[in-house]
């Protein structure tokens, strides 16, 4: 088994909930962001010595959610402290951005990494088509034309041009290309049947975070399984990448207690605005390809606002508590999605950082060396 | 526009052609089906003199004796060109037809001004790209988009007739070697068009075109498949009339604003 230290880059210093969108930066500190960018980005490099495999951030907008509006500017300041980590950038939002200036960020990533990148390639969740002001209704079209348009940046041998529906180049030849041949690995979010289905048609990484519960998950796996398999290729566990909010402390009370206090941030002051944009756009346009997949996506909304954090543990759709409490819950988990990368997002709302920093290290000392095999 | 179907008296016997439109002399060189007229054809017709011609044997048509290779019919077609249109055109040739421009490129290039080799032929590394029997598997093979094709008007004859030409001509299944080595010679401004749905023509074909042509561009058509006149018609048009009508300028995007649209 794999671990991922993901970061959200949350913005912590608001006292107030909103569920206006976009959040009003009238309320942003630039010397306190200064300052948390510094702790996440030490905290990040940190992890590397507590054993992670991977590193990783993604990309969101105008949300105190997460500073990240570029990912890949963390990416690289990741790629030099760091020397065996994968640097998981997953990942930017290729129907919002021009894919060609992804697919050249994402080479020098890779360049400066020394081959470590782990390219996510993601759709973005709702309210963030707003921020770009692209129509949301366009997001299946523009993100699987973008992604084999990246695929073809990083690999043709000769310079091309591209006439899509979405996206025209005469002429491309991206200086650098990436180290890893015949690319960097992709991970493609896969929370719902239809997003699974493009995953496995592209050969990347299936990426589930948020899951509602275990058994949506399993759906999920299996329709990215059969996928593959009508597709010629046989996932690995590697292939299965799994997010849940972490925290790790040294007793089950103290873990619980420092979670409830981070999500209670996150979902009252975090997702407040999102929660909004996202209903309007969920409501009025055409995000989601069928009724179905858009149902799904409001019911996951509704029941993690809903869920208390003891429920979630119980539903296994959070780690939380002890290092011999989590140990169980990943076997658990395992044993139920049998996936082979575990991403942690650790830093939940406003989870103390020097909280974060004592998981990490229980993670290394006690956690790791049971599950590791796994 | 309604093309004029025309004959015309060549040394190896008599062929027949269709014509449409005024302006700068276009030939296109059909596939391995025969000629289908598309929205392509109907609208290069608005802004060019073209000419296409049915190769001899090909839907319906009497083949000419002394005309049995690829090497043959380009010499063919460059008398075509020299006949109904006096000298130098812009050539378009597609699949088959990209096949026997390259070869009229490499043998009469002083015929030959622009060249655009759309998913053309000839260059297939060895067992690569499906080549169906069954007529249902080839229609998935060549359209993505088959609910876009014009009404069908050859017979299952014509049909039949035109799959046997392609021996005939010695047509090379995977490469041809012999005109491999000499696309180093071709120095036309080239503009080759490949779908990136064809399972026909596999993208190594195009790219070993890009990388051995001395002055060749490549684009690639999202959402076709072999057919590309068919899938994306619009797609293709945008390239291929900025290419015909700009040369390497097709590159830059003129906006709105251009000071010499030329």
């Amino acid at each position: 088994m794999k671990f991922s230290f993901f970061h959200l880059m949350p913005y912590t210093h608001l006292d107030l909930e909103s569920h206006e969108w976009p959040f009003p930066n009238r309320y942003f500190d630039a010397e306190k962001a200064s300052a948390l960018y510094r702790t996440y980005v030490e905290s990040m490099i940190h992890a590397e010595s507590c054993g992670f495999d991977w590193v990783g951030c993604n990309e969101h907008h105008f949300s105190p959610y997460g500073m990240m509006a570029n990912p890949n500017l963390i990416g690289g300041a990741l790629a030099y402290p760091t020397k065996r980590v994968k640097i998981a950038i997953v990942g930017n939002l290729v129907p919002l951005n021009n894919p060609i200036r992804v697919a050249e960020e994402y080479a020098m990533l890779d360049c400066m990494s020394g081959g470590r990148l782990v390219a996510g390639l993601m759709r973005g969740i709702p309210h963030e088509y707003l921020a770009y002001n692209i129509p949301p209704g366009e997001s299946w079209e523009r993100q699987r034309e973008a992604v084999q348009l990246i695929l073809k940046a990083w690999t043709e041998p000769e310079p091309f041009g591209w006439e899509g529906k979405h996206f025209q180049y005469r002429q491309v030849s991206i200086w650098p290309k990436p180290m890893q041949k015949p690319h960097p690995p992709l991970v493609i979010s896969a929370s719902n049947a239809d997003s699974a289905k493009f995953a496995a048609e592209m050969r990347a990484t299936m990426g589930m975070v948020l899951l509602a519960d275990l058994p949506s998950g399993k759906e999920c796996i299996r329709v990215y399984k059969e996928t593959a398999k009508a597709h010629g290729w046989e996932p690995t566990a590697d292939n299965i990448l799994v997010g849940m909010h972490t925290c790790i402390a040294e007793t089950d009370d103290e873990a619980r207690r420092w979670l409830a206090q981070g999500l209670k941030y996150f979902d009252q002051v975090l997702m407040g605005g999102l929660q909004a944009s996202q209903r309007i756009i969920l409501q009025k346009t055409r995000y989601f390809e069928n009724e179905e997949s858009r149902d799904r996506w409001k019911s996951r909304l509704d029941k993690r606002k809903t869920l208390t954090l003891d429920e979630a543990i119980e539903r296994g759709t959070v780690l939380c508590g002890s290092p011999e409490t989590v140990v169980s819950q990943i076997k658990r988990i395992h044993s139920e999605l049998g996936h082979g990368v575990f991403n942690f997002t650790v830093k939940v709302g406003t989870l103390p950082d020097e909280v974060i920093r004592r998981g990490m290290e229980l993670f290394r000392d006690r956690v790791l060396p049971h599950v590791r095999d796994l | 526009m309604q093309p004029q179907a025309r004959k015309v008296s060549l040394s190896s016997g008599e062929l027949s052609y269709f014509a449409a439109g005024e302006g700068r002399p276009v030939v296109y060189l059909h596939p391995a089906g025969g000629v289908r007229w598309t929205k392509v054809q109907d609208e290069l017709a608005k802004s060019f003199k073209l000419h296409v011609p049915i190769m001899p044997g090909f839907d319906g048509t009497a083949a000419h004796v002394q005309v049995k290779s690829m090497k043959g019919l380009a010499a063919l077609a460059g008398e075509f060109i020299e006949k109904t249109l006096g000298g130098p055109c812009d050539v378009i040739g597609c699949s088959f037809g990209g096949y026997l421009a390259t070869w009229l490129a490499a043998e009469r290039p002083q015929l030959v001004d622009h060249l655009v080799l759309e998913c053309p032929a000839g260059f297939r590394p060895k067992g690569k790209g499906e080549r169906p029997a069954d007529p249902e598997a080839l229609k998935k093979v060549l359209f993505l988009h088959p609910e876009k094709l014009p009404p069908e008007t050859k017979t299952a004859e014509q049909e039949a007739g035109n799959r046997k030409m392609l021996p005939y001509y010695g047509y090379a299944a995977d490469t041809d070697e012999e005109l491999l080595a000499r696309l180093p010679s071709i120095d036309k401004l080239t503009l080759i068009l490949h779908g990136t749905g064809d399972r026909m023509i596999p993208k190594e074909s195009v790219q070993v075109l890009k990388s051995r042509l001395a002055h060749a561009y490549l684009v690639y058509i999202w959402d076709a498949a072999h057919a590309i006149e068919v899938d994306q018609p619009e797609r293709m048009l945008a390239v291929l009339t900025s290419f015909l009508q700009r040369s390497e300028g097709f590159m830059v995007n003129w906006g709105t604003l251009a000071i010499n649209e030329g």
